[in-house]
């Protein structure tokens, strides 16, 4: 609805009217974003690994926005290309993430029983490896070869969020489960995948709907974060994170370089948690912003 | 059940989730990866030193006998030595930890005010201009990464206005002052990204308990408002922000690992982040057991703080 609001039918523009504030500045902020990252690399000014694009260290001016680096290369241009390579990792860790969580959840929690309490107990176990320290290790455990692949990135991502998102489906499916239609189907005979696909899964998408978002949104500080410790995608990688790494030593010299990158990030996330916040309004749920 | 019992399951049941996480640490860390000795020394080893290291690491042995070597380990505080600098783990350890608690604990005192105050003045002036300000700024410190916001308090502390050392290094010899200098821009990062996650909480809980019927009562009665909020509301909002406080403290432990980086303060997560980066993992294992160790203890105080605050929960 928020790309179509602008030109299309009445109802939709009236829908967006309703839609609280917080959820049309979210949408308008993830909305630029997306532009940026689709038509980006058509009208960045230079390559994302293009050096002489200015004198190097020279900070803002015209010719370069964020300035340039060490390497003289061009901090927008930067900025810029990684755009598409930053959103492109956190929606498919966070969906990946997802449906494993989603799947997991789902099951042990209409299981129930003994399973339930095994599968329980790994997931708390999890979640108990603060989620950067998680990420460190798997990333370790993967080995020199696979450092600094995007595979490696996504999946150690979805590897940090699928547990905490089968807690909350867990949870969902436990309290879905004890409702009629659940045990109609159940008497019925279906095959309890078959109950977790038609009855559970369309009950609980409005709890994962919210949670997919709200993780969405954390998901760019996780990549920046393994990024600027060294561990994330490697140079000449235009990601965020990295950048504002590699460019730490120029804080003095030219903070823009620093500033530029560090905008673009809180900017997306900033978008996409007014977004969750406003999603979790429409859909009559609550939400903690910022819980891991 | 009884509220002992109830107690003593969850307890049981925090030192089962230990135990599994030293299953997955090991797993992770030496089962999974192939040949560790190679994953050590890199693929230019001579075979050697690989027999060495892998003498060394008992690698010869199998998986489950290792475990078990290294959970007995673990258990009666032999934890090996440095693969680097082969000193004991617990002498390189105990410096670092006690940095790192001396961090935490600054950070937590930053902590108690900065969550306090915008809360109270956003009850207060609730949907008032105070309060969509501070929601907004809130909002942006949450979006914000650790990193991101260190590096900025970086920018203005130590370079626009400077007040602070740019990197925190401190060691036995430093006097009291010098920890504090060297502290302080870590322990406020610390602290506010614990303090937006807790205001945003604390506000909805204060205008909640504001407008129950017993803070109308107290009202009522001609009860100061300063003493309406500080007596009747803000005990009762506290209660669900101990969870909060909780969930901050398991923050913190992960917190320090880019927080301390930041900064180049050595600490416990700095000393992660270089043992991960030297594959040093006899030290890698501890600290993540440590924090994990960490973790656990405050989900369980929460836990058993709010079954004694509400001791009804226990009937669930």
């Amino acid at each position: 609805m928020m790309v179509r609001a602008g030109h299309a039918a009445t109802g939709y523009r009236s829908l967006w009217r309703q839609m609280p504030l917080g959820f049309r500045i979210g949408a308008l902020i993830l909305l630029t974003h997306l532009i940026v990252a689709v038509t980006g690399q058509f009208w960045a000014p230079y390559g994302y690994s293009q050096m002489g694009a200015g004198v190097p260290l020279s900070g803002m001016s015209w010719r370069n926005l964020l300035g340039v680096d060490q390497l003289g290369r061009d901090v927008f241009s930067r900025v810029v290309h990684g755009s598409p390579i930053v959103i492109a990792l956190s929606l498919s860790a966070t969906l990946i993430g997802m449906v494993t969580g989603a799947i997991i959840g789902l099951f042990s929690g209409y299981v129930g029983g003994w399973v339930d309490l095994v599968i329980q107990r790994l997931l708390e176990a999890l979640i108990s490896i603060p989620f950067l320290v998680l990420a460190l290790i798997a990333i370790s455990a993967a080995g020199v070869e696979a450092s600094g692949s995007p595979v490696l990135v996504v999946l150690v991502v979805a590897l940090v969020y699928a547990p905490r998102i089968a807690r909350i489906a867990r949870a969902a499916a436990i309290d879905i489960a004890t409702r009629d239609h659940v045990t109609v189907a159940r008497l019925r005979g279906e095959t309890p995948w078959s109950v977790m696909r038609r009855e559970l899964l369309p009950n609980a998408s409005g709890v994962l709907l919210v949670e997919f978002a709200l993780r969405a949104g954390y998901a760019p500080v996780l990549i920046g974060s393994l990024g600027y410790l060294g561990f994330g995608m490697m140079p000449p990688t235009p990601e965020w994170g990295l950048i504002i790494s590699e460019n730490r030593a120029l804080l003095l010299v030219s903070p823009v370089t620093v500033l530029g990158p560090g905008m673009a990030l809180a900017s997306l996330v900033v978008g996409l948690n007014l977004f969750t916040e406003g999603l979790a309004r429409v859909l009559g749920r609550t939400v903690r912003l910022g819980s891991q | 059940m009884g509220i002992l019992r109830l107690l003593l399951w969850r307890s049981v049941l925090a030192a089962l989730t230990l135990l599994l996480v030293s299953v997955i640490v090991f797993m992770m860390l030496e089962v999974l990866p192939g040949d560790v000795a190679t994953r050590i020394l890199g693929r230019d080893a001579t075979a050697q030193s690989l027999a060495v290291l892998r003498d060394e690491l008992g690698l010869n042995q199998p998986a489950i006998a290792r475990y078990l070597a290294w959970l007995g380990g673990l258990l009666t505080g032999d934890l090996g030595n440095s693969l680097v600098s082969r000193r004991p783990i617990p002498d390189i350890l105990a410096p670092r930890v006690f940095n790192t608690l001396m961090l935490s604990t600054y950070a937590f005192l930053l902590y108690l005010p900065l969550a306090l105050i915008p809360a109270l003045l956003q009850a207060i002036r609730r949907d008032r201009l105070v309060d969509h300000v501070l929601s907004t700024v809130t909002l942006v410190l949450l979006s914000m990464p650790d990193f991101l916001l260190a590096t900025l308090l970086l920018l203005i502390f130590v370079i626009y206005i400077p007040i602070f050392p740019a990197i925190s290094l401190v060691d036995q010899s430093s006097s009291f002052w010098e920890y504090v200098q060297a502290m302080t821009l870590p322990a406020v990062t610390l602290a506010i990204v614990m303090a937006v996650y807790a205001v945003r909480m604390l506000r909805d809980n204060l205008i909640e308990v504001l407008e129950s019927d017993y803070v109308r009562m107290a009202e009522l009665k001609g009860l100061s408002a300063r003493h309406v909020l500080l007596r009747h509301a803000l005990p009762n909002a506290m209660v669900p922000t101990l969870n909060v406080t909780a969930l901050n403290l398991a923050y913190l432990v992960g917190g320090v690992v880019v927080v301390e980086k930041v900064f180049s303060y050595p600490g416990f997560g700095s000393l992660l982040v270089d043992s991960l980066q030297l594959r040093d993992l006899p030290v890698i294992e501890v600290t993540v057991m440590i924090a994990a160790l960490v973790y656990i203890s405050a989900n369980l105080f929460a836990d058993i703080a709010a079954i004694l605050l509400n001791p009804r929960l226990a009937d669930g």
